[in-house]
């Protein structure tokens, strides 16, 4: 009898095994059947950003950027496609330190959304954790368009492609947990990438310590800090401020007297302005993307800073100048 | 490897208290956003507790000073000269009061004046994106009637709306407005208002030359409010284009108008004026260069002008009459403004209205000008304006308009 129960129990446990099977079976066939949840709706001010949340997110996110690539960043006004994006937004991306002033506070204010709200998890401010150079200790509108977190344009800090993935990656991760081993897979191949690159332009500018440049507008301070090249100074008389004929001269003169100095302008601020200063000092005029998509070659973040590299390699004297 | 944990430590302490970082749209430039002696908790001179003398939550403040010179020329028996004024010298303060409200206050003096232009709370917490405004502000009428005067792209608001609603129209009230997607690149808005005087201030008081007024009840059935309300959508138009549409309505149910010397008044009288505005704007890939071409008709409809008729006595104003005029009058203005760099910008303008009175002349306004930034808080303005009318009473204007904008700033989206 207790043999007979025993058998019994077997066949029972065989079948519930086999029944199990089946389900798991089922439910793994079902589970490849659904499609994936949709991909994260993904905000990012500037291309760059854009360019690094999809290296990690992949097909997980939705990317819309907000701005082209060719923008003086300080001067964009939202358009409707973009307040309709940030209402819909799983997560907003943006550089900060005052950088999108003229169009991000009103878009965040007016599209609502409260997953994207600063202090949220779908808010990322990539320039968290970033160590700003050019920070102010007297406010003044005396000094111009001063930021009062220290100088915006960390995008074109070469090391800022680590800073940035890794701000991304984290908001990502919290953003959607369930998709953390995708994320984790592709920030790592995209640190490699990053970290390559790195020793790449190390190469590159390894001689450039003490050559001038003169810039149009302070974006390339982060660069220039990078390499210990020597701002000779700036085309705006201050952040933000036109030149005025009296600036100009006085620069010229500087350049004339220490001969040897780039101009690096970007596409936004390639002008009159810039032609007058090279004509009278025989300067090189170097455009320099300020953002991906500013130029051909620019369409990644590496991509971008590979081209920077190049076109400032090219334009500076093959021998540091004499001082 | 190291490179990897650096990153992650740094991903880590990107999550501390998170900061918005664009500078918060109430933000002192010049201030600190604590300030710098706030005193340190649990420091000897700190209570420990913020009180009536704590001042880390003041609000934003910010002043602007509009200045004018200016010249006018008339053809006819008009006083012509030269003047230099402060137009205007405008305060405001804004702030949040919870997470779901701000506040904020504009107070404008002039060389007669200081009035409240201004003062109203934004109440956001009625979930979606609606918004309720409560307070004294602004009619949501077309694309300039939000916008105070030292704002305008021209010296002076246009003469369709100067003539039909006023050169300012504000009111005590309460407005609801939300906004929605239709699609991808297109936003629709709406509001309606309700308020309890939307005549403007410069017919309410009495008319030293006519001794006439025209006046809203102050008390008065809710059906006899005076009411807004707008409907607009916006639209990119390519990579680089924005174009909107919108229509806006103020009505005036039930107002009177009293002749002062006679103490005749015609009452009951009720007006709408209906407006249709369409701007589009272009910009160059760099967002500095820029073309902006907009419009508005503006129709006035109901008992829209009145007169002083001379009964009884000849010359006798005591015994005078007031006659009004139903009638609808139209009038529009168009205006094409480039700016060719962030610092210059040149437009046209032109305005034309219809005469209230068959036999009376229609009057057409142009203005040309050209606009310079020092600064983005810094502003010359050169403009020159004629005023022509059908009796060939033609006036003409040239006014240098200089403006600074201190403190608190910031760039909403422009509906």
């Amino acid at each position: 009898m207790i043999h007979m129960h025993n058998s019994l129990a077997i066949r029972i446990r065989r079948a519930a095994s086999a029944i199990s099977c089946l389900a798991l079976v089922a439910l793994t066939g079902l589970a490849h059947a659904l499609p994936a949840a949709d991909p994260l709706k993904v905000v990012c001010t500037l291309p760059d950003l854009a360019d690094i949340t999809r290296e990690i997110g992949g097909d997980r996110v939705d990317v819309t950027t907000i701005y082209k690539g060719k923008e003086n960043t300080h001067a964009l006004m939202g358009k409707p496609s973009h307040l309709v994006a940030m209402s819909r937004a799983d997560v907003f991306v943006q550089v900060g330190l005052s950088l999108e002033s003229s169009v991000v506070p009103g878009l965040l204010e007016n599209c609502r959304n409260n997953r994207i709200q600063p202090g949220k998890t779908g808010f990322v401010n990539v320039s968290e954790g970033w160590s700003a150079l050019a920070v102010p200790t007297v406010l003044s509108r005396k000094d111009g368009d001063v930021h009062p977190q220290g100088n915006p344009h960390m995008n074109l800090a070469p090391s800022a492609g680590q800073h940035m993935a890794s701000v991304i990656h984290a908001h990502l991760v919290l953003v959607e947990p369930g998709s953390k081993l995708v994320f984790d897979q592709r920030y790592a191949a995209l640190v490699k990438k990053l970290d390559d690159a790195s020793a790449r332009w190390a190469l590159v500018a390894k001689d450039w310590k003490g050559r001038k440049i003169v810039v149009y507008h302070k974006e390339f301070d982060y660069f220039a800090d990078a390499y210990g090249l020597v701002i000779q100074g700036s085309i705006e008389t201050k952040p933000g401020i036109p030149p005025t004929p009296n600036h100009l001269a006085s620069l010229i003169d500087t350049m004339k007297r220490e001969p040897g100095a780039v101009i690096l302008t970007a596409p936004w601020s390639n002008n009159d302005n810039v032609e007058q200063v090279a004509r009278e000092t025989g300067a090189k005029i170097v455009e320099l993307p300020n953002m991906c998509g500013g130029t051909s070659g620019a369409e990644t973040w590496i991509g971008m800073m590979d081209t920077i590299h190049k076109r400032v390699a090219e334009a500076l004297p093959t021998a540091p100048a004499a001082r | 490897m190291s490179t990897f944990i650096v990153q992650r430590a740094l991903a880590l302490a990107a999550f501390s208290p998170a900061v918005l970082a664009q500078g918060p749209v109430f933000q002192t430039p010049g201030m600190t956003s604590v300030p710098s002696n706030y005193s340190v908790p649990g420091s000897s001179n700190d209570s420990g507790q913020a009180n009536r003398f704590s001042n880390v939550f003041n609000p934003a403040f910010s002043f602007v000073v509009d200045s004018l010179v200016d010249s006018i020329h008339n053809s006819g028996a008009s006083e012509d000269g030269e003047r230099i004024e402060l137009r205007s010298l405008e305060f405001a303060a804004q702030s949040w009061v919870d997470p779901s409200a701000w506040a904020y206050f504009v107070a404008v003096a002039d060389e007669e004046n200081v009035a409240i232009e201004e003062a109203a709370v934004h109440y956001t917490g009625l979930g979606g994106n609606h918004t309720l405004r409560a307070g004294r502000f602004f009619i949501d009428f077309g694309k300039q009637m939000q916008t105070h005067v030292h704002e305008l792209r021209t010296i002076r608001r246009p003469l369709a709306l100067r003539t039909f609603l006023g050169d300012e129209v504000k009111g005590d009230g309460l407005q609801w407005d939300s906004w929605t997607s239709v699609s991808d690149e297109t936003a629709v808005r709406w509001s309606i208002g309700a308020f309890s005087n939307l005549l403007p201030e410069s017919v309410k008081d009495i008319d030293p030359e006519t001794q006439a007024a025209q006046s809203i009840a102050d008390r008065k059935h809710a059906e006899d409010f005076n009411f807004t309300a707008r409907l607009t959508a916006f639209t990119d138009v390519g990579q680089n284009g924005v174009l909107q549409l919108g229509t806006s309505a103020r009505v005036l149910p039930r107002f009177a108008y009293t002749f002062e010397p006679s103490g005749d008044a015609a009452e009951d009288l009720d007006n709408t004026v209906f407006g249709l505005d369409a701007t589009y704007g272009w910009s160059d890939d760099s967002g500095l260069k820029s073309w902006t071409f907009g419009g508005e008709y503006v129709l006035d409809t109901g008992d829209t002008y009145s007169t002083i008729g001379d009964a009884g006595t000849p010359g006798d104003p005591t015994d005078d009459s007031v006659d009004v005029i139903s009638d609808e009058l139209n009038g529009f203005y168009i205006f094409a403004d480039y700016a060719w760099d962030k610092s210059n910008s040149v437009g046209l303008q032109y305005s034309q209205v219809e005469s209230p009175e068959a036999g009376t002349p229609d009057v057409s306004e142009t203005e040309a000008y050209y606009t310079h930034l020092f600064s983005e808080f810094h502003r010359l303005r050169v403009a020159a304006s004629g005023q022509n009318r059908e009796d060939g009473e033609d006036s003409t204007r040239f006014a240098i308009q200089y403006t600074v904008f201190v403190g608190a700033h910031g760039h909403g989206v422009n509906w």
